[in-house]
């Protein structure tokens, strides 16, 4: 172990951090609002979209991310009427496709989630709010988002710290995030080893920190009964 | 311990089955058990009754080492196994004890992986080396006594409470013990149920069992019981024949609580 | 020209190449997830362990591996693979050329991931039982290892089933990732036919089928397992 190969790669990796750091946040975002049409549509009650819905969630999640980032990049890439239609200047590019896929996956994961948790709150709990005469909205706002939220913030932290790594995918479509920053700068000084180790300390520090991140707002929805009670 | 307070059937100079000698039990800075002195010699049926909190659980699981004693010393069959002070008992030697006693929990704990006949032999198979056939015919002959022949397939979760604990009985029975603990067998079970658990556990008081028995039915202590010991914030308030105990309390704590559970 | 010529067996297409890949990819998730649950389930001991040492390493270890995304694991035991393989060489003073095995980085890859999960699976079940059912063992003295293999095992066995197939799921996934390596398996077969037949969204589209196939049988088999060990509770576990 060269340890100043190590510490010296640092410099060099930080600086593709922020290409990660911008697909996390991106993905994470778009994601979430597709997972929260996917979820509304699974418990929509419409019997056709929810099967869509469900069907999407399975594809997505019985296959690799990879398969998923290589399909939309070079497999939707291919068809002429994609090539002829007005959304190809934004497939054409690789970082955009990263993007797609990864909001893409994260959409279906988190839908689930969102479903399970939504589902979680007993329904007796939500007959009582009925019977006290709470309208729908005051229902959700006040009885099932708490308990909802409550219910899936553990598993979403998860989720965030899953597509983190995800973004890592990225590289394999040529953009020098932090991970191909790495593969480059492995080949250039030999030294594997202490670069790869040195890459993977960054993702596990910025994981502890979004777990920590999570489990602290974890502790604030707990104390408060959600974010909706408060103010 | 006073010997006028030995029901007179009971040879005053035979070993006690368990003997517990200044026994105390500590959760972190609260003292539980405040030094038990307690005898049961073979063929007694002991009820145990208190308030809530009053530390009857504890001094059970203590018996058979379930809670570790602060301090104290035990006997079981004349062999002591000291605590605290003296050499500790030793793991062979716990184990030892256990198998020589069955336990009955007021939550039945019931293996849930096994069926009711697995949940019977496993022990006597496994921990005492008795042959499978053995061990089955016998868990026959127990689940016919507790009436519930016909449920040696089913899973303990198909089973109703009362069922469960006639088969966690079964199961304590299979290991023919020399003592058999009881911790509240029948607090679990709705009001209907009681019934059933209680008379298999009056025909084992019939057929001689040493038993100790937490409980708080008094029907049950009354007309079953050879002794009834009155536990109060960790200590033995009062003990004697039912008869004396429960028609003509001394202790002023003794009668409030038997005017509380009436 | 049908493209779906492309996808057939025999030298004009290939559907033979896929089938060895699909099969490679089924041998390296099968060996991983084997050598996984093998090594989670010590390392899940050690997490609930008395043993300070023993807990502070396991949880170092489970924190790391799921920190850190599989890719850099994968590139990390394949390429600082062969760095190692140099060190080692140097020292026995050889000089030729050294190269880690894609296979055996791939494989061992897949084993520290699924062990790592797997292990947080086991922990979990095993804290799942009922207290009461252990203290019941003890009440009858039963030894330790009659505890854990009579009770604690099969309980927690049965618990952890549900999750287990998850950890399958995810392990089917990650072996996609070996393709980096060069390996020959499903992924990497699907990406040198997109490339040499100018076909990507034929051979991409195939590959999804491929993988949703192998989840659909997979989630099957589990769903009968489960069935199997959970029959002695009503309603069952998981869903
Ligand atoms: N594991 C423990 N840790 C801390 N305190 C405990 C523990 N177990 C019991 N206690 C405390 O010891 C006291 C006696 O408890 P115990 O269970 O023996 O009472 P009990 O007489 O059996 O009551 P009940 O009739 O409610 O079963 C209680 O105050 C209880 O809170
Ligand atoms: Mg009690």
């Amino acid at each position: 172990m060269r340890w100043d190969v190590f510490f010296g790669s640092f410099p060099t990796l930080l600086s593709a951090l922020p290409v990660t750091l911008e697909l996390a946040v991106i993905s994470i975002t778009l994601g979430f609002l597709l997972a929260v049409l996917l979820a509304a549509a699974r418990l929509s009650g419409l019997r056709a979209l929810a099967a869509l819905a469900y069907a999407y969630v399975y594809v997505i999640r019985g296959t690799p991310l990879l398969a998923q980032v290589f399909f939309v990049y070079y497999g939707l890439g291919q068809l002429d009427a994609m090539r002829n239609s007005i959304l190809w200047p934004v497939f054409r590019e690789a970082y955009a496709c990263a993007l797609i896929a990864l909001s893409l996956n994260t959409a279906a994961y988190g839908s689930e989630i969102i479903r399970g948790g939504l589902l979680s709150v007993p329904r007796g709990q939500i007959e009582a709010a009925k019977a006290f005469g709470l309208s729908p909205t005051q229902r959700f706002r006040h009885v099932v988002f708490p308990q909802a939220l409550r219910a899936m913030l553990p598993a979403y932290g998860n989720e965030l710290i899953l597509m983190l790594k995800g973004t890592s995918l990225a590289s394999t479509i040529t953009i020098i995030e932090l991970t191909g920053q790495a593969r480059i700068l492995a080949s250039e000084t030999y030294a594997p080893i202490e670069v790869f180790l040195a890459a993977g300390a960054i993702y596990l520090g910025l994981n502890v920190v979004l777990s920590f991140g999570v489990r602290l707002l974890e502790g604030r929805v707990q104390r408060s009964g959600g974010f909706a009670m408060e103010g | 311990m006073n010997k006028t307070e030995l029901p007179a059937s009971q040879p005053g100079l035979a070993v006690p089955t368990i003997e517990s000698r200044d026994l105390r039990k500590s959760f972190g800075a609260v003292e539980v058990l405040k030094g038990v002195s307690f005898k049961a010699y073979e063929h007694q049926v002991i009820s145990i009754i208190g308030a809530s909190g009053s530390g009857k659980s504890t001094f059970l699981r203590c018996l058979n080492f379930l809670e570790a004693p602060s301090s104290g010393e035990i006997d079981f069959k004349g062999r002591s196994l000291e605590i605290g002070g003296g050499r500790a008992p030793t793991r062979i030697e716990i184990e030892g004890l256990r198998r020589r006693t069955g336990m009955v929990f007021q939550q039945f704990n019931l293996w849930s992986h096994w069926t009711v006949l697995e949940n019977i032999i496993k022990v006597p198979i496994h921990v005492h080396g008795v042959p499978r056939q053995q061990a089955v015919q016998r868990a026959m002959d127990l689940l016919a006594k507790v009436g519930l022949r016909e449920k040696v397939n089913a899973y303990p979760a198909s089973l109703s409470g009362g069922q469960q604990q006639r088969v966690a009985i079964a199961r304590a029975l299979a290991v023919e013990p020399e003592l058999l603990l009881f911790d509240e067998p029948t607090s679990a079970l709705d009001p209907e149920l009681v019934g059933e658990v209680l008379a298999v556990i009056r025909a084992l008081a019939k057929e001689g069992r040493t038993m100790l028995v937490v409980t708080h039915e008094m029907s049950f202590a009354r007309e079953v019981s050879d002794k009834v010991v009155f536990f109060h914030d960790g200590r033995i308030e009062e003990e004697g024949p039912p008869a004396e105990v429960l028609r003509q309390p001394r202790s002023p704590r003794l009668g409030a609580f038997l005017k509380s559970v009436r | 020209m049908n493209p779906l010529h492309l996808l057939a067996f025999g030298p004009t297409g290939w559907g033979d190449e896929l089938a060895y890949g699909a099969a490679m990819t089924l041998v390296i998730a099968a060996l991983g997830f084997a050598g996984g649950l093998v090594l989670g389930l010590p390392i899940a001991a050690a997490r609930l362990s008395s043993n300070v040492v023993l807990r502070a390493i396991s949880g170092v270890y489970v924190t790391v591996v799921r920190g850190v995304p599989e890719l850099l694991v994968i590139y990390l035991l394949f390429f600082g693979g062969g760095q190692f393989y140099r060190y080692v060489a140097d020292a026995l003073g050889y000089s030729g050329a050294v190269a880690a095995d894609a296979f055996s980085a791939g494989v061992l890859a897949v084993i520290l991931i699924c062990a790592a999960y797997s292990a947080e699976v086991f922990r979990g079940a095993f804290q799942a039982i009922p207290k009461g059912q252990i203290e019941a063992a003890n009440a009858f003295g039963m030894t330790r290892s009659t505890l854990f293999c009579r009770i604690k095992l099969p309980q927690m066995l049965r618990y952890a089933l549900p999750s287990i197939a998850n950890v399958w799921q995810l392990v089917l996934k990650d072996t996609a990732l070996v393709s980096v390596t060069g390996l020959v398996e499903l992924m990497r077969t699907i990406d040198v036919a997109a490339g040499s037949t100018r076909s990507p969204f034929l051979f991409y589209m195939t590959a999804i089928l491929i993988f949703l196939a192998f989840t659909a049988v997979s989630n099957k088999a589990f769903e009968g397992a489960e069935r199997h060990f959970s029959r002695s509770v009503i309603g069952g576990y998981g869903k």
